[in-house]
């Protein structure tokens, strides 16, 4: 296993240190600016964007007393919740559709047109037709976060099954797989660097596809808090509410990031040995 | 047992009237632990003999069989050595091994004393928590043949396996091969292009002609390599070397080299 830790410090041929080093200086660097332009210097006036300390009591009031309906925990709760359950349904549903299309030509040739018709609308256009149906509560949100997150969790995949060196797949039956062992052992791992690509770009849509829905109508969350500070005119409580998204954002993905290295510990060595 | 035959066998790829052929009428009787290797031109349809009889493609016409059951699909009583290796790169070079034995149900204790016993003819021990990317061209290809080896196939199916390999892993591996095949003779359909391989690997050399691929000549190696005792070398320089060696391969080579010129008129 040494080896390989060698290989994700030096990954873009930079020591992580020395990155996160970097990383925070750079965020320093802009808070500077930022306190500059508002505070420092008042070029930007505090209607138009907050300062930091605004920015700050803002945090205080969304944590202490609350805002719109809650406090911060509990709105970062209720997003991540969705969130969470949102893309684990979307994955849950999409990976197995995907590996169903990239192996089978009939469920192929089944599926695709339906995906043709259903691909070219964007999963915020079903936010109406979700609150219609179900409501301003959980159902609705997990609902169209599944209508976000399926769609590139399935094509990722299908995609991923295609992707197998024919030669590989020839081995597994030549070595007389059971079925289910197949789908485990070949189809699965074989697929899963596209997979993971999937889930990335599914976890982003989920996202994007809740804060937006709760923006539109909901009783708690992140979008609930963004768009109560925008109808008090609250520029304080607007940043936070995204940077607290931001946060939840990267924090989500680098758990996603984490399982990723970890399931494709092969194929970092692999890409380490191709140089 | 493990003897491959083929009967009039016809190969086109696309509709039989327009197609690619590929093979005509191949006859072709390999015997139980007989090693046999097909040389011909490139695209003169050798591999394609050996999807066939590994299972991955049909006989458009005539019959190929083992033991006399005509062959539907794949199966691990038909090992296959890649060109490409094919390994399952998630995998760690035992779990690769150990997949054909896990798929024939044999049992835990004796699946690791069949991959030990492998691991260490094919010097691979030290190897086994490694994924294949770790290892060099050679090395997977070891693993590769031990994958084939440890499954005991009535039938071991090579094709062009050490193709992809630098000369001199590639002798080395000749070398291997030739112990392992002595030690533990199998039935082997061997496809290569390289001319000395196959003389010196095979008991008996099939030669091809350019697409639509027939079965020009079989040359018996084996009497030949006993009458000289080519065992007794240690290394394949030492066989080269030799009168009989020397002339069976200029036989082949023009052989081919006919082929290769027809090819241009």
């Amino acid at each position: 296993m040494k080896k390989y830790e060698s290989v994700y410090i030096t990954l873009g041929g930079m020591k992580v240190q020395r990155k996160v080093s970097i990383g925070l200086a750079t965020i320093f660097i802009v808070c500077m600016i930022w306190f500059a332009l508002t505070t420092g210097f008042g070029i930007v006036p505090s209607g138009r964007f907050p300062s930091p300390s605004e920015t700050w009591s803002a945090l205080i009031h969304v944590s202490g007393r609350g805002y719109g309906g809650g406090d911060l925990s509990m709105h970062v709760y209720n997003s991540l919740r969705l969130v969470v359950m949102g893309f684990l349904f979307a994955i849950a549903t999409g990976v197995p559709l995907g590996l169903l299309m990239g192996w089978s030509r009939k469920a192929e040739a089944f599926i695709n047109p339906i995906f043709l018709i259903i691909r070219p609308i964007p999963p915020l256009a079903w936010i109406p037709l979700a609150i219609l149906w179900l409501g301003l509560g959980d159902s609705a949100k997990i609902m169209v976060i599944w209508f976000s997150a399926f769609v590139p969790s399935v094509i990722n995949t299908y995609a991923g099954v295609r992707n197998i060196d024919r030669p590989v797949l020839e081995a597994a039956y030549m070595l007389g797989m059971p079925k289910v062992r197949f789908v485990a052992e070949v189809l699965i791992p074989g697929a899963s660097p596209m997979i993971f690509t999937g889930l990335r770009l599914s976890l982003q849509a989920s996202w994007t596809t809740l804060v937006a829905a709760e923006l539109v109508g909901a009783f708690y969350g992140l979008g609930r808090v963004l768009n109560v500070a925008q109808q008090d005119l609250y520029p304080g409580m607007i940043l936070v509410g995204m940077i607290a998204v931001a946060i939840l954002g990267w924090g989500t993905t680098r758990v996603l990031g984490m399982v990723e290295t970890w399931a494709l510990r092969w194929n970092t060595a692999a890409l380490a040995a191709k140089g | 047992m493990g003897v491959i035959e083929f009967k009039s066998v016809d190969k086109i790829f696309g509709p039989r009237a327009t197609g690619f052929r590929a093979l005509e009428d191949i006859n072709l009787e390999i015997r139980d632990r007989e090693f046999v290797a097909i040389v011909g031109p490139s695209g003169c349809g050798k591999t394609t003999c050996l999807r066939m009889v590994a299972g991955f493609e049909d006989a458009t016409a005539g019959v190929v069989s083992v033991d006399g059951t005509p062959i539907k699909r794949p199966g691990p009583d038909r090992a296959v050595v890649f060109q490409q290796f094919a390994l399952f790169p998630w995998k760690s070079v035992y779990d690769n091994i150990d997949l054909g034995l896990r798929n024939l149900n044999v049992s835990r204790s004796e699946r690791e004393t069949r991959i030990a016993a492998i691991l260490d003819l094919m010097n691979l021990t030290q190897y086994a928590k490694h994924f294949p990317h770790q290892l060099s061209g050679g090395m997977q290809q070891r693993v590769a043949i031990a994958r084939a080896y440890v499954l005991d196939p009535d039938v071991l199916l090579m094709d062009e396996p050490f193709g992809a390999l630098d000369a001199q892993t590639r002798v080395v591996m000749q070398e291997e091969l030739v112990r392992l095949a002595r030690k533990n003779p199998r039935t082997v359909l061997f496809i290569t292009h390289a001319v000395e391989e196959a003389v010196y690997l095979a008991d008996r050399v099939a030669i091809m002609t350019r697409a639509p691929g027939r079965i020009k000549e079989v040359l018996d190696i084996a009497s030949i390599r006993n009458a000289e005792n080519w065992d007794s070398y240690e290394k394949i320089e030492d066989v080269m070397d030799l009168e009989s060696f020397v002339h069976l391969r200029t036989h082949i080579w023009r052989s081919l080299r006919e082929e290769k010129a027809a090819q241009h008129v």
